[in-house]
């Protein structure tokens, strides 16, 4: 199974407990107070199982770029359907195009894909909303957990496409100094698939 | 044997050890003998404090906020309660190494509870800490009306720990604990069951269980730093109702004997409340 045996859904479809959660098209505030809008088309996963057979490039897993652990809202957690903003096919290509600059695996940590806005972590719009950024834990055998690796790993996914942001090292809100966040921005996709937008 | 003489001998035993201080408690559902020797004295918790982290998560799974099930991130980076710092917790001084190589992935809070206890993981530790938040598990402690226990923080919090910021137990406290699992009160009887067998699984059997019978079962936490070494927990022994004792204890840095004492000193209780004669130590 790939991608396109995903069915793609209209947030604002949905039944009114997941719209409150996933909150599509509504407009966010990232931590410097600019306004985001949130996407609005989503593929359903019908199963933890339909999710890990499910390679969205050649080496990434469905599943790995969806794993919360018990931070995020029950219902989104615990029940199928999952709903996964579309754009995640894209994050994985630049995945895909980093492990291959990084010429070993890398590996996403728990909550470190997609999260929805009702994930206790997300307490301001960042691009894990969009499912657009990855934490980067581990490549290889090196765990990212020191200023050398994590300024080595942020430059090389910098270096894989310019629309792709690294967070320095460092202990701030805006920096990372247990992996490597790498993210495309705020990108929103609709699929050929998808009802009218309008 | 009268209390007087036990106090007689736990102050031998400590005298023979070098243990500075020794605080003593236990309850016998055999016979209801209450004993305090230093109950009250507050001393640096060590590791016994993840009993009542213990009992935090598991009210939590009673109020529906929390299942056992469920997984949480493994992740080795804490801040410090005083000034936000980061810092991590080290393989080298844990009990469990096992659980760093979860790093990344999301770990049932089964597995983290039993990791807590069993093996005294501090990484396990502060992530329960960490999730259920300070304020939660000193309100739990609070409704269980648990004097004598106080948490400041969680494990290797270095920031914490230089401003004189530790998690305390008093012997009378720790006792009151268990008691509420022996009673089945406080948390759910399912609740209860499933903290004392996560506590019969204890690896570090080399103070209160040491000197024991071999059929004797127990279900306890120890707790070691440099100057503390504690030992606290339920007692079953066949044919006859269960018992709780709490030991706590202190000495000068680099005492060798000190996990002794505390076997001793269980020894000592021991043959108090079954009236068998005591072996020589």
């Amino acid at each position: 199974m790939n991608e396109l045996a995903l069915k793609v859904v209209d947030g604002v479809k949905l039944d009114e407990e997941r719209r409150a959660l996933l909150r599509p098209g509504d407009t966010v505030h990232d931590a410097r107070g600019r306004a985001r809008v949130l996407p609005r088309f989503f593929y359903e996963i019908d199963s933890w199982d339909q999710a890990k057979r499910t390679f969205l490039s050649p080496h990434f897993r469905l599943s790995e770029l969806i794993s919360v652990d018990c931070r995020e809202a029950a219902l989104l957690l615990e029940t199928f359907p999952h709903y996964v903003p579309c754009a995640i096919s894209i994050l994985s290509r630049y995945l895909e195009a980093f492990r291959q600059k990084a010429d070993a695996p890398v590996f996403v940590s728990a909550n470190g894909g997609y999260r929805s806005p009702a994930h206790a972590l997300s307490q301001v719009a960042s691009p894990h909303l969009w499912a657009t950024a990855a934490n980067v834990y581990r490549v290889g055998d090196t765990f990212l957990d020191d200023p050398a690796s994590i300024e080595k790993y942020g430059r090389m996914a910098e270096g894989v496409a310019p629309e792709i942001f690294a967070k320095p090292y460092g202990h701030g809100e805006h920096e990372t100094d247990d992996h490597v966040h790498l993210d495309i921005g705020y990108v929103t996709y609709v699929p050929h698939q998808a009802e009218d937008a309008a | 044997m009268p209390s007087s003489r036990l106090i007689l001998r736990i102050q031998e035993i400590a005298s023979r050890t070098n243990l500075t201080s020794v605080a003593v408690s236990f309850y016998d559902y055999e016979t209801t003998v209450h004993f305090s020797f230093h109950a009250e004295r507050a001393f640096h918790a060590a590791s016994t404090i993840k009993v009542p982290f213990m009992l935090a998560v598991f009210r939590a799974v009673d109020e529906g906020k929390l299942k056992l099930e469920s997984r949480l991130h493994v992740r080795n980076r804490f801040r410090s309660i005083v000034d936000g710092s980061t810092f991590r917790v080290s393989s080298q001084r844990d009990g469990d190494a096992d659980i760093y190589k979860q790093r990344g992935h999301a770990v049932p809070i089964s597995e983290l509870v039993k990791a807590m206890i069993v093996r005294s993981s501090n990484l396990a530790t502060n992530l329960l800490f960490d999730y259920l938040g300070r304020d939660y598990i000193r309100g739990v402690i609070e409704e269980a009306r648990l004097a004598g226990i106080r948490v400041e923080r969680g494990v290797e919090d270095e920031v914490a720990f230089a401003q004189g910021l530790n998690n305390e137990v008093s012997a009378g406290g720790l006792l009151n604990l268990f008691r509420l699992l022996c009673e089945r009160q406080f948390l759910s009887e399912k609740s209860c069951q499933q903290m004392i067998d996560v506590l019969l699984g204890q690896e570090f059997n080399r103070m209160i269980p040491a000197k024991l019978p071999d059929n004797a079962r127990v279900a306890h936490k120890t707790g070691e730093i440099s100057t503390i070494c504690h030992d606290a927990g339920i007692v079953y022994l066949p044919d006859r109702q269960p018992y709780i004792v709490v030991i706590l204890t202190e000495s000068g840095p680099g005492q060798e004997h000190r996990q002794k004492a505390v076997a001793s000193i269980s020894s000592a209780v021991f043959h108090y409340l079954t009236g068998t004669v005591k072996r020589d130590e």
